[in-house]
């Protein structure tokens, strides 16, 4: 038999072999099936209305993150934020408080502000402040409240009073389109509580001017002080910690620029407002941002797995003649960890 | 009825029909791929010590061909050592020696009840070598991990992940959709109705190194691109690494991926496959804890994507209701592991067994064997096999014994029939 005739009968069985041994294997194709829920974390899910977006970068203590999408780009902020306990409302209106110019507000203060509404059979509180600081442009801050199963579910809408005004009806529709459930595992986003001190084992320590007012700790700050000036403008002084970098340094800059009534910037424009700095011997963020008529002077510390945060935030001139004292606080921060 | 002409019983007619398979027939073939298998054994034993027995499996038995390189230790082997030498691998020499024999069987073997023993004999070997073939394409071996107390109704794969997409708004059940690791491996966009996304694969690898950056400091390599997620979240830098084949090799499996909704992309994200499971990485580090799902939120859905290993899941489960280990006295070694379980079906039926060494439990063409066990833990672990193909082996041994009784009993037989005429000839 001639050589190649050989090889071609050798190779034609090979083939067939070769085909029966790719053929014999799995069929690789994407598999779909139901199975019992085995999940045990939290579920907090919502459909979002046709004219809202999501922000992306929003992480850390925000379970979502949105905004309206209007002619002049996306414009105010709306959020989820799952705590894991029962917590006191005034204890969470605070949090917004300050910043639009309120006083605190205790159990008693706060119950003429709490509207209550029905929606698709559960019941949300509602709190609206309105923008006590600025002259221009005033914001406010619709909050909603959502108690069930022993955990809290506050959804923050933060942006004009006309841009709140316009979109109600939409946030009473994202309301309605919540499906929350808490589980035996926190979700995702951390409860925005201070370190207990068994877990952090020291307490940190700063030095503040004497005429910068200290005023009680709440749940979320630890460092909490007012400074006034002589025309009855403000600041607002807080050192807040929390677990893990809460969605990273531009998240949380593009939320103090908000705050501040400022546009939203990307990671090429953090260099216009971020400097670096060394608190406590420990690489740190410098943050300066100047509006027309406020602004925010904060520092950014990561270290061993959590995020600290020193934000003074209020009207622009007297944060320029506190800025000294806001550098001199930053030197004296210690974490008191050496 | 007339007899096929091909397949005739006269060598002679069988000869000129297959005349092209008489060189495939030739012995000398044969004892060459006989030789080759030794040497392929040989090197592959050798080979174990580099890439473990699962690498040596694959390169060398679950292929056409190998390379080998000559090891430095051995005599001149500063010079020979960079020489790739290639080595015909399991399926080459398997296939080749079904081939041959075949071409024999047709060729070369007398279809005579005279020569039954040689053909039976040589039938049972085809067999033997056939079912390794089936039961390389078609064995599945998993295991199964179940908790004191705990009922489990899904095995997981030794090896080989899944990008898994679990749906869980309904408490009562979730809808998961699952990618085999050969799919993500191929890269490119999949789309499956069932999903309300569609999914990009742009990188996915069978190991990886990593680490969570600094805030500061910007992630390079797979990971570069991932802008939602655990990974974007914790600043992960992940850095690709072979596939580790030794037994105690630990393989961290990545992948890298787009959603699309429409044409829109939602963000990129990444999942690490933990080899002992997902539920570790909370133990790892509480801001990667997320690796074990990742929440994804569309339509009114909250999903979950992790990559983990491959499951498949059973129309039945089974709960873990005791364990005990015991050991030789003063020592540690163990003389018996044993689980009692509970098997329950889907339509309510349940059985009780015990299940230890050398004794599975065997359903539905599946045998949980004892495997691991951890009694601090209180968990213990089965290796489930699967394998379409198991008695194939066991009938080529009785076609082998029944052939070879055949041709030593024809020979005895003849050998007794001379000697008696010899000695009724003698007398």
């Amino acid at each position: 038999m001639p050589p190649m005739k050989f090889f071609s009968s050798f190779l034609i069985l090979f083939a067939a072999m070769a085909l029966f041994i790719g053929s014999c294997g799995e069929n690789e194709k994407a598999r779909s099936y139901l199975t019992k829920n085995e999940y045990e974390g939290a579920v907090a899910a919502w459909k979002l209305p046709e004219d809202w977006g999501e922000n992306p970068s929003a992480l850390g203590i925000m379970a979502g993150s949105f905004h309206v999408k209007t002619a002049e780009g996306p414009m105010g902020r709306i959020g989820v934020m799952p705590f894991r306990e029962s917590v006191d409302i005034s204890t969470i209106i605070n949090m917004f408080a300050a910043e639009l110019g309120h006083p605190d507000y205790n159990q008693t203060s706060i119950l003429s502000l709490i509207q209550e509404i029905r929606l698709e059979n559960r019941s949300f509180e509602l709190v609206r402040l309105e923008d006590k600081k600025a002259n221009t442009e005033p914001r406010s801050a619709l909050l909603a409240l959502y108690r069930a199963e022993g955990q809290t579910w506050l959804f923050p809408f933060v942006a004009s009073r006309k841009l709140i005004d316009e979109q109600l009806e939409n946030f009473h529709a994202f309301l309605s389109s919540t499906i929350l459930r808490s589980g035996s595992t926190p979700l995702r986003a951390i409860n925005p509580s201070p370190v207990p001190p068994s877990t952090l084992g020291h307490q940190p320590t700063w030095e503040a001017p004497d005429h910068w007012q200290r005023k009680p700790t709440t749940s979320i700050r630890m460092g909490n002080y007012v400074v006034s000036g002589e025309s009855g403008e403000s600041l607002d002084f807080s050192i807040t910690s929390f677990p893990g970098d809460v969605g990273g340094i531009l998240a949380n800059v593009n939320r103090w620029l908000g705050q501040v009534g400022m546009d939203a910037t990307d990671e090429s424009g953090l260099s216009r407002y971020m400097s670096d700095r060394m608190i406590d011997e420990k690489p740190a963020k410098l943050v300066i941002a100047e509006s027309n008529d406020q602004a925010l002077y904060a520092a950014i510390l990561f270290h061993e797995g959590r995020s600290w945060f020193l934000k003074l935030m209020g009207d622009r001139n007297l944060a320029r003649s506190e800025k000294k004292n806001f550098i001199g606080l930053l030197d004296s921060f210690c974490l008191g960890d050496h | 009825m007339a007899e096929p002409k091909y397949f005739s019983s006269s060598l002679i007619q069988r000869r000129k029909n297959f005349a092209w398979l008489i060189p495939l027939a030739d012995l000398r073939l044969t004892l060459t791929l006989l030789s080759l298998s030794m040497v392929l054994i040989f090197v592959a034993t050798l080979e174990q010590v580099r890439v473990g027995i699962r690498g040596a499996q694959s390169e060398f038995f679950e292929s056409f061909y190998g390379i080998w390189h000559y090891p430095e230790q051995f005599w001149w082997g500063e010079f020979l050592h960079p020489l790739p030498i290639p080595i015909p691998g399991g399926y080459l020499l398997g296939g080749s020696l079904i081939i041959n024999l075949l071409a024999a069987f047709l060729t070369r073997f007398q279809w005579t009840g005279k020569k039954m023993g040689i053909q039976l004999i040589h039938f049972g070997i085809i067999l033997l070598l056939v079912g390794q073939l089936a039961t390389q394409a078609l064995q599945e071996e998993s295991r199964m991990l179940i908790n004191k107390g705990g009922t489990v109704n899904y095995l997981e794969r030794f090896h080989g992940v899944e990008l898994a997409f679990i749906e869980v708004t309904n408490p009562n059940s979730s809808r998961v959709v699952a990618f085999p690791q050969k799919l993500l491996q191929q890269d490119g966009l999949h789309y499956f109705p069932d999903l309300p996304f569609k999914v990009r694969v742009l990188q996915f690898g069978p190991n990886c190194d990593f680490k969570a950056l600094p805030p500061a400091i910007r992630a390079t390599g797979p990971s570069e691109s991932v802008n939602r997620g655990v990974a974007q979240s914790a600043n992960l830098q992940i850095i690709p690494k072979p596939e580790d084949f030794s037994s105690e090799g630990m393989n961290f499996a990545y992948v890298v991926f787009e959603l699309l909704d429409g044409a829109h992309s939602m963000g990129v994200w990444a999942a690490i496959s933990h080899p002992a499971g997902n539920h570790f990485w909370a133990q790892i580090d509480p801001s990667i804890a997320d690796l074990a799902f990742q929440p994804i939120r569309k339509n009114g859905e909250l999903w979950g994507v992790s990559l983990r290993a491959e499951r498949e899941y059973l129309p039945y489960s089974i709960e873990l209701l005791g364990i005990s280990n015991e050991f030789y006295q003063g020592t540690d070694i163990p003389y018996n592991f044993e689980s009692e379980v509970l098997l329950r079906t889907d339509d309510n039926q349940s059985r009780r067994a015990l299940v230890y060494m050398n004794t599975p439990l065997r359903h539905e063409g599946k045998t949980f064997y004892q495997y691991q066990m951890n009694k601090a833990a209180d968990y213990t672990v089965f290796q489930v096999v699967r394998n379409p193909s198991w008695l194939i082996p066991y009938l080529a041994c009785i076609l082998v014994s029944i052939g070879l009784l055949w041709q030593f009993s024809f020979h005895l037989a003849r050998f007794l029939s001379r000697n008696a005429s010899s000695n009724h000839r003698t007398a």
